[in-house]
C-alpha cells in the first residue's frame, strides 16, 4: 500500500546533506518519491509499505549520519483523577 | 487505568501517581484529543478532573535548547579563537607579546600555546568531525566533511611543525596553521548560528497564525458559564464570545449580533457584520457585541488549522526552479574535494612549498560549501507563502507559486467571481400614475410567496427600502412566464414580455426594457389591476473591485477572459463593464475545462479563477487553478491557489507575490552560484598566479559563512511585500 509520510531529519547542515538524504532514500526499493527540504528540516516520502518499512528508511538515513524521526507534536498533561484506591 | 490509557493510539507515555492521585500523560496532539483521554479514564472507572498543567510542543523547546547550546559552543570557540589569533598574528603587526611565548626566543612555547588554545575550539566544534568524517566515509560528504578535512589538515600540519621545532628546525615556526583551524571553526559556527536565527524568522507568518489559536473557551452549560481549555470543547457545544475576545471555535451564531474582524484569515481589514445564522471562524476577533456560537469545528477541524496545515505543506514543498541547484549540490562536495587536492597538488609541484599548497587546499575546501545553494529556494518559498497567508492568499505548493509568475492568460468564471453571484434589483421604470415604492411594495409582497431567485432579489430590495409586506390571498405560478397574484385585494401580475402581451405597453417603456435587456439585465413586467405599471430590472451585479483588478492584470501583460453559461448579450454586457474583451459565453459547465484546454493549446499558460461551483474540472485543467472566497471544498482540493476573500483583487496579489518570490529566488541562486563559482578559483590561487590577490583560508571561511547568511537575509526582504492594491 502506498503511504505518504512527513518525517523530521536532524543534523542536516547544507544542501549536500539534504541531497544525500534524498538520494539514499530514493535508492531504496519501494520508495516512490522523496523530497527533502533543508530550510524546514523535513522530508516527504511516498513509499510502498509492502516493499519497504519506515524502520528501513530510518536506518539507512541514520547510517549516513543523520537523525530521522517521526514528525509529531507531543504534549504532556497532568490530570488529577478521582476514584483511585 | 494506566493500561487503558496506554492502549490509545497516540499515547506516548503514562504515569499515575497513586499518592497525589495525578496522571501524567504524554501524547501526540495530531492523533488524540483530551476528550478521548478523559473518556478512556472514565471507562476504566475513574473520574478525571480538570487539567492541572499542560506542556505544549516539546519541539519548540528542543529547538530553543539546541540553538542555545550551539550559541554557547560558539562563545567557547570565539573565546579561544581571539587570543589564538592574537598570539599567532599579533607579533607580525608589532603588538606586544610576553617573552615566554615569543616566536623568536621561545619558538616551541609559541607553538605549544597555540596548540593549547586550538584544542578547546576543536572540541566545541566536535560535531563537524563526527558528522564530517562519518558522512565522508559513507560516501556522501557534506559541509561538515569539508570543514573537518580542512581543519584537520591544518591541525596535523601544526603537529608536524611542533615536532620539527622541537628537534631544532626553528624555521617551521612561521608555518603553524592552528589559528587557521580555530578561526575557521569559530566563523562557520557564527555563520550557522546567524543562519538558523534568520531561518526561524522565515516562518514568522505561520508562527503568528499558530499563536492565534485560542487556548480557552467559555462554554454554556444551561445558564452556567464555564471556562474550559479549548481541547475539551466539542462540536455542538455553545460557546459564549465576549466583545474583544478571539473566537475559540468555528461555528454558527445562534444569538447576538456583532462585527467580527476576520483580517487574520482573509486579509480583509474591514470587520464583517455577523448575526444569527452566520458562520464564524476560530481566531477571528469579536469587536463589539456578545455572541453565542454553536460549535461546528474545534482544534484541527477549524478553518484556521486547515490554513496552517496548507501553508506548512506548501512551505515544505519544492519549486521546480530548485531542481538544478539540488542536482549540483549533490555532486558539489566530492567535486570540491577533488579540486582542492588538485589545486594544492599543482601549487606544491610548482612552488615546492608544502605550506603554501596546504593553504590553498584548505581555502578551496572551506569556501566551496554549497550551503547557500540549498537555502536559496526554500527560504524564499517559506517567506512568500507565509506572506500570502497573511494577505488571504493561500498558495498550496512551490510548483503553484512558480507557475503563477509565468501566467499569460487568466480565465474568470463570471458568476460569483467577477459578479456577486446574487441577482439584485438594478432599475425600476414606472408607467404613468405609479410610483417606484408602490410597485416594489406590491411586487415584493407577491414574490415573497415564490421561491424564484429573481423574486428573492425583489424581496430584498423592498426590505432594504424598509417597505412593509401585504398579505397575499391568491397565488398562481405560470412556469416560464411569471406569477399571477392577489395582494391586499389588488391583482398583481408579474412576468416576462409574453405574459403581459395582452396589456398596452407604452412604446417608450418597451424601448427602455429592451435597453435594459441589452445591458444584460432581466426586465420583469408588472401589471396592477389590469393596467401595465412598469418594469423592474434584476441583474447579477459586478463586484466593486473587479474592474480595477482586470485593469491591473492587463497592466501586467496578461490576457483576461471571462467564461460563462450565460447568453451572449448578458455576458458581453458584464465583460464590457469590467473591461474584458475575450468572452466565452454560452459554455456548458462540463465544457469549461475544454475551453481552458483550447487556450493552452495556443501555447498560453492559463490560470482559471472560479468559486468551484461546477468549475472544479476547469480549475484542475488550468496551469494554475485559483479558487475564490468561501469556495467549496472540491474547489479547494482541485485548486493550486485558494483566495480566502471573494475578491479578484487577490488574483493580482497572488501573481504579484509569485513574481516577487521568483525574483527573490533568482537573486538568491545568483548569489549562491556566484559565491561558489567565483570563490573557488580565487581560493585556488588562479588569480594569484596571474598576479592578482590570494585568499587566506580564514577569509574563505568568512565568505562562506556570509554567503548563506546573505541568502537568508535576502529571502527575509520578501516580508516587506505589499499587494499593489494596498499601496497608497
Amino acid at each position: 500500500m502506498q503511504r505518504i509520510e512527513t518525517y523530521r531529519v536532524d543534523g542536516m547542515t547544507c544542501a549536500a546533506c539534504s541531497s544525500a538524504v534524498e538520494r539514499i532514500t530514493g535508492k531504496l526499493e519501494g520508495v516512490d518519491s522523496v523530497s527533502v527540504n533543508l530550510a524546514t528540516g523535513k522530508m516527504n516520502v511516498t513509499f510502498d509499505e509492502s516493499l519497504v518499512t519506515e524502520e528501513t528508511i530510518f536506518k539507512k538515513i541514520e547510517k549516513a549520519g543523520y537523525q530521522p524521526s517521526q514528525d509529531v507534536t507531543l504534549k504532556e498533561i497532568i490530570i488529577p483523577v478521582e476514584g483511585m484506591t | 487505568m494506566e493500561r487503558s490509557v496506554k492502549k490509545l493510539d497516540g499515547v506516548e507515555a503514562v504515569s499515575v501517581n497513586g499518592v497525589t492521585n495525578k496522571a501524567t500523560i504524554s501524547y501526540n496532539t495530531k492523533t488524540l484529543r483530551v476528550s478521548q483521554l478523559k473518556q478512556a479514564i472514565k471507562k476504566a472507572g475513574y473520574t478525571p478532573l480538570d487539567i492541572e498543567k499542560e506542556n505544549t510542543s516539546k519541539t519548540v523547546e528542543e529547538n530553543k535548547q539546541k540553538a542555545d547550546s550551539s550559541w554557547m559552543r560558539f562563545k567557547v570557540a570565539i573565546g579561544f579563537a581571539i587570543p589564538l589569533l592574537y598570539v599567532a598574528m599579533g607579533h607580525m603587526m608589532g603588538l606586544p607579546i610576553p617573552g615566554i611565548i615569543d616566536p623568536m626566543h621561545n619558538p616551541l612555547n609559541f607553538a605549544l600555546i597555540q596548540l593549547v588554545l586550538v584544542i578547546p575550539i576543536m572540541l566545541a566544534g566536535s560535531k563537524f568531525y563526527t558528522m564530517g568524517f562519518r558522512t565522508l566515509l559513507s560516501g556522501h560528504p557534506n559541509m561538515d566533511s569539508l570543514i573537518a578535512v580542512g581543519t584537520s589538515a591544518a591541525f596535523i600540519y601544526g603537529l608536524v611543525a611542533i615536532f620539527e621545532i622541537s628537534i631544532g628546525n626553528v624555521e617551521w615556526v612561521m608555518d603553524l596553521y592552528f589559528e587557521t583551524a580555530g578561526v575557521i571553526i569559530a566563523l562557520i559556527m557564527l555563520g550557522k548560528s546567524l543562519e538558523s536565527r534568520s531561518k526561524g524568522r522565515t516562518s514568522e507568518a505561520i508562527q503568528k497564525l499558530i499563536g492565534m489559536q485560542p487556548k480557552e473557551a467559555i462554554v454554556l452549560h444551561g445558564k452556567e458559564e464555564i471556562r474550559i481549555p479549548i481541547e475539551e470543547v466539542e462540536a455542538g457545544d455553545i460557546v459564549l464570545v465576549k466583545p474583544g475576545d478571539r473566537l475559540p471555535v468555528d461555528g454558527e451564531v445562534i444569538d447576538g449580533r456583532s462585527s467580527v474582524d476576520e483580517s487574520m484569515l482573509t486579509g480583509e481589514s474591514i470587520p464583517v457584520e455577523k448575526t444569527v445564522g452566520d458562520k464564524v471562524a476560530a481566531a477571528t476577533v469579536n469587536k463589539n457585541g456578545m455572541l453565542k456560537v454553536q460549535t461546528i469545528g474545534v482544534g484541527e477541524d477549524t478553518a484556521l488549522a486547515k490554513i496552517i496545515h496548507m501553508v506548512e505543506q506548501a512551505q515544505g514543498s519544492k519549486a521546480p526552479i530548485a531542481r538544478l541547484a539540488d542536482i549540483i549540490s549533490g555532486y558539489f562536495v566530492p567535486v570540491v574535494i577533488v579540486l582542492a587536492l588538485l589545486a594544492g597538488g599543482v601549487w606544491w609541484f610548482a612552488t615546492q612549498d608544502i605550506s603554501f599548497a596546504l593553504r590553498i587546499f584548505i581555502s578551496v575546501l572551506v569556501i566551496a560549501c554549497p550551503c547557500a545553494l540549498g537555502l536559496a529556494t526554500p527560504t524564499a518559498i517559506m517567506v512568500g507563502t507565509g506572506k500570502g497567508a497573511e494577505n488571504g492568499v493561500l498558495i498550496k505548493s512551490g510548483v503553484a507559486l512558480e507557475s503563477a509568475h509565468k501566467i499569460d492568460a487568466i480565465v474568470f468564471d463570471k458568476t460569483g467571481t467577477i459578479t456577486e453571484g446574487k441577482p439584485k434589483v438594478t432599475d425600476i421604470v414606472t408607467a404613468e400614475g405609479f410610483t417606484k415604492d408602490e410597485i416594489l411594495q406590491l411586487v415584493a409582497s407577491a414574490e415573497k410567496a415564490s421561491e424564484h431567485p429573481l423574486g428573492e432579489a425583489i424581496v430584498e430590495a423592498a426590505q432594504e427600502a424598509k417597505l412593509e409586506f401585504y398579505e397575499v390571498t391568491d397565488f398562481e405560478a405560470i412556469p416560464g412566464h411569471g406569477i399571477q397574484t392577489m395582494v391586499n385585494g389588488i391583482e398583481v401580475v408579474i412576468g416576462n414580455e409574453k405574459m403581459l402581451s395582452e396589456y398596452v405597453i407604452e412604446s417608450a417603456l418597451m424601448e427602455k426594457s429592451h435597453e435594459l435587456a441589452g445591458q444584460g439585465k432581466t426586465p420583469m413586467f408588472v401589471a396592477i389591476n389590469k393596467t401595465f405599471a412598469g418594469v423592474i430590472a434584476v441583474a447579477d451585479t459586478v463586484k466593486p473591485s473587479s474592474k480595477e483588478a482586470v485593469r491591473r492584470l492587463k497592466d501586467l501583460g496578461i490576457r483576461v477572459a471571462m467564461i460563462t453559461g450565460d447568453h451572449r448579450t448578458t455576458a458581453n454586457a458584464i465583460a464590457n463593464e469590467v473591461g474584458i474583451d475575450m468572452v466565452l459565453s454560452e459554455v456548458l459547465p462540463e465544457d469549461k475545462a475544454e475551453e481552458v484546454k483550447k487556450l493552452q493549446n495556443q501555447n498560453l499558460k492559463v490560470a482559471m479563477v472560479g468559486d468551484g461551483i461546477n468549475d472544479a474540472p476547469a480549475l484542475a485543467q488550468s496551469d494554475v487553478g485559483i479558487a475564490i472566497g468561501s469556495g467549496t471544498d472540491v474547489a479547494m482540493e482541485s485548486a493550486d491557489v485558494v483566495l480566502m476573500k471573494s475578491d479578484i483583487e487577490d488574483v493580482v496579489t497572488a501573481i504579484e507575490l509569485s513574481k516577487a518570490t521568483i525574483r527573490n529566488i533568482k537573486q538568491n541562486l545568483f548569489w549562491a552560484f556566484f559565491y561558489n563559482t567565483a570563490g573557488i578559483p580565487l581560493a585556488a590561487g588562479v588569480f594569484y598566479a596571474l598576479g592578482g590577490p590570494l585568499m587566506s583560508p580564514m577569509f574563505a571561511a568568512a565568505a562562506m559563512s556570509f554567503s548563506s547568511v546573505s541568502v537568508v537575509t535576502n529571502a527575509l526582504r520578501l516580508r516587506r511585500f505589499k499587494p499593489s492594491h494596498k499601496q497608497a
